[in-house]
């Protein structure tokens, strides 16, 4: 109100100071957009044109890297495969579990407080930790799942040590650790309305189609917002690969990102590894779109208002 | 007539209560699911090899072993490893948050040219994966700027903004703060970083605590990053040494699995701690993606 009466000269040397301190403020963000995110970016398309081996000079080969990776690269395939299948089992069942018990957490429930804390801790442990104590658990001869294994009279199994298990293995430490969601869910369902619950109820819905018609539209824009955290920190797995199973066995958890991390830092192949980022992020650029493109079918915005 | 009404109600009622009790029963049994991995690596921390192998295995460790930390603690240096992710991670978290928070303060409140410009370089790089641009900023880390086996290269970037995701995160929560309070700070005649320090930030401590959190986590959880700049073993990270400590004694579980142990309690200790705040600020923050 103040601002309003004075003369316009004024005015703008007063918004001349307002943009000097917000751009001191956005400086360090800025140089940082620049030059750790942008300028990076180009440089993997320029690197990814070269035959970089990080001593000699690099020369300009064009496209080969991106040839000889879909001709003749050994593990790309195997490697996307694992990636997709990790991720899309990992996303499913962490999304599945986190919403109910974020549910389950909804609640009026004794210690809801301490609930919600322990669900929460695998997400705070630091993730080698992790995957070195699961790795425990998985362990062939004396791990804990092996021993539920005999007590039911199955077979052992080899988890991460066999190729066929060692995604799903690798997958169900990633929905233990799917604390996070929860807390994000939670916090959504606390804000469906009580009202259109008691409403449905009077009309005699049931738990199910309130669960349907009421929760799951009401919640599709953070339900929305969780799958493309999750999908976009699962189609990045790395850690496991690095700190337990080196890819292996055989191909079968060279995640796309370890994948790179060897071209790039094992075998110096900088160039080729460049061409590979490229396709990694094309790959997740291209789930990434087709999530957005198919949102605005499903996410349930109420009247409009998405703020 | 009524009479009926009251009945159905109390049924309903009854039904409600036995309802509430399954609900507990279900979040104890899956609680307890939760929590057991991290009981079976902690009772094997705490036993002998012998016990570990024996057949059934025990819940719970015939004696309480705790001189298997002394020994871990022999090869695995937890305290020189907890020493060195601490001077990666506090200058990190102090300054990610602290430049995350003057960018948030520059989104939300302040009026300048270039602001949906600079905002839609912030959000475009939040859809950016961070893998991609590993291999550039190794060679411009390293080969540019001569940082070969230093934390510099983790710690530098936090500098510049805390991640666009943390940013957006404080911006949504200073909007959610009245601007009355700006405005008559204002006419009291605060300058802008008067109000940022004195009306804004302590407003929004716990989205500050939960951008302090994140920073924490992700740097703790982040292997890759540390695999590829730190080399010497003098430097090493608890991410680093585990991973080392895991290959040198592949069999050896219950030392493995104290050293795992050790390296869980920090985490979750910072956890307790900012809890509290924890939980209100991402329910305040979550709500309004």
């Amino acid at each position: 109100m103040e601002t309003v009466s004075k003369a316009p000269r004024r005015r703008s040397r007063f918004f001349l100071a307002e943009a000097r301190v917000a751009y001191l403020c956005l400086l360090p963000a800025f140089l940082g957009l620049i030059f750790l995110t942008y300028v990076p970016l180009l440089g993997v398309l320029g690197i990814s044109l070269t035959n970089w081996t990080g001593l000699a000079t690099p020369e300009f080969i064009g496209f080969d890297n991106y040839i000889k990776i879909f001709t003749t690269d050994p593990y790309i395939k195997d490697s996307i495969i694992a990636t997709i299948y990790f991720a899309i089992l990992s996303v499913i069942g962490s999304m599945i579990y986190s919403l109910f018990i974020a549910m389950l957490l909804n609640r009026k429930i004794p210690a809801r407080g301490f609930f919600r804390a322990v669900f929460y801790v695998p997400y705070v442990l630091p993730a080698v930790a992790i995957y070195v104590g699961w790795s425990w658990l998985y362990e062939a001869n004396f791990g804990f799942f092996n021993y539920l294994l005999s007590e039911v009279g199955l077979h052992k199994v080899l988890f991460i040590a066999d190729s066929s298990y060692v995604v799903p293995s690798l997958s169900l430490i990633s929905v233990w650790l799917a604390g996070n969601l929860i807390v994000i869910f939670l916090a959504g369902l606390q804000n469906v309305p009580i009202v259109y619950h008691e409403a449905a109820e009077m009309d005699g819905a049931n738990g199910w189609q309130r669960f349907l018609h009421i929760t799951l539209p009401s919640m599709s824009p953070i339900i929305f917002y969780n799958l493309l955290m999750s999908l976009i920190a699962n189609l990045q797995v790395v850690t496991p690969a690095l700190a337990l199973t080196n890819g292996g066995p055989g191909n079968a958890s060279r995640f796309m990102t370890y994948l790179m991390y060897d071209q790039a830092f094992v075998n110096y192949k900088l160039g080729y590894a460049c061409a590979t980022t490229f396709i990694i992020f094309a790959i997740l650029a291209a789930f990434t779109i087709v999530l957005f493109k198919t949102s605005n079918r499903w996410i349930y915005n109420e009247g409009g208002d998405d703020k | 007539m009524s009479g009926a009404v009251y009945g159905q109600l109390r049924s309903r009622k009854r039904n409600r209560r036995i309802a509430s009790t399954i609900t507990f029963v279900v979040v104890v049994f899956f609680a307890v699911l939760v929590l057991f991995p991290i009981w079976w690596i902690f009772r094997t921390s705490l036993m002998t090899n012998a016990e570990i192998y024996r057949y059934p295995p025990s819940l719970i460790p015939a004696d309480w072993l705790f001189s298997n930390y002394e020994k871990t603690l022999q090869i695995f240096k937890f305290w020189k490893y907890l020493l060195n992710t601490m001077t990666i991670i506090v200058p990190s978290c102090l300054a990610g948050t602290f430049t995350a928070t003057l960018c948030g303060y520059a989104f939300a409140r302040l009026r300048f040219r270039g602001k949906n410009l600079i905002w839609a370089l912030c959000v475009g790089s939040m859809l950016l994966p961070a893998m991609v641009t590993l291999i550039p900023l190794y060679i411009g880390w390293t080969r540019g700027l001569g940082l070969h086996d230093s934390y510099l290269p983790l710690i530098l970037p936090y500098f510049c903004g805390g991640g666009a995701f943390n940013i957006f995160l404080i911006r949504q929560f200073i909007m959610s703060i009245p601007r009355e309070l700006d405005q008559a700070a204002t006419i009291d005649g605060a300058g802008y970083f008067r109000i940022l320090f004195n009306i804004i930030m302590p407003a929004i401590r716990p989205a500050m605590i939960v951008v302090a959190l994140f920073i924490f986590i992700g740097l703790w959880n982040d292997l890759l990053q540390q695999m590829i700049y730190i080399n010497s073993s003098e430097k090493y990270t608890i991410a680093l040494g585990l991973t080392n400590f895991k290959g040198q004694l592949k069999q050896d579980w219950s030392l493995t699995m104290a050293a795992t142990c050790m390296s869980f309690a920090p985490g979750v200790i910072f956890y307790l701690i900012g809890q509290k705040y924890f939980v209100e600020g991402i329910t305040l923050t979550g709500m309004k993606n």
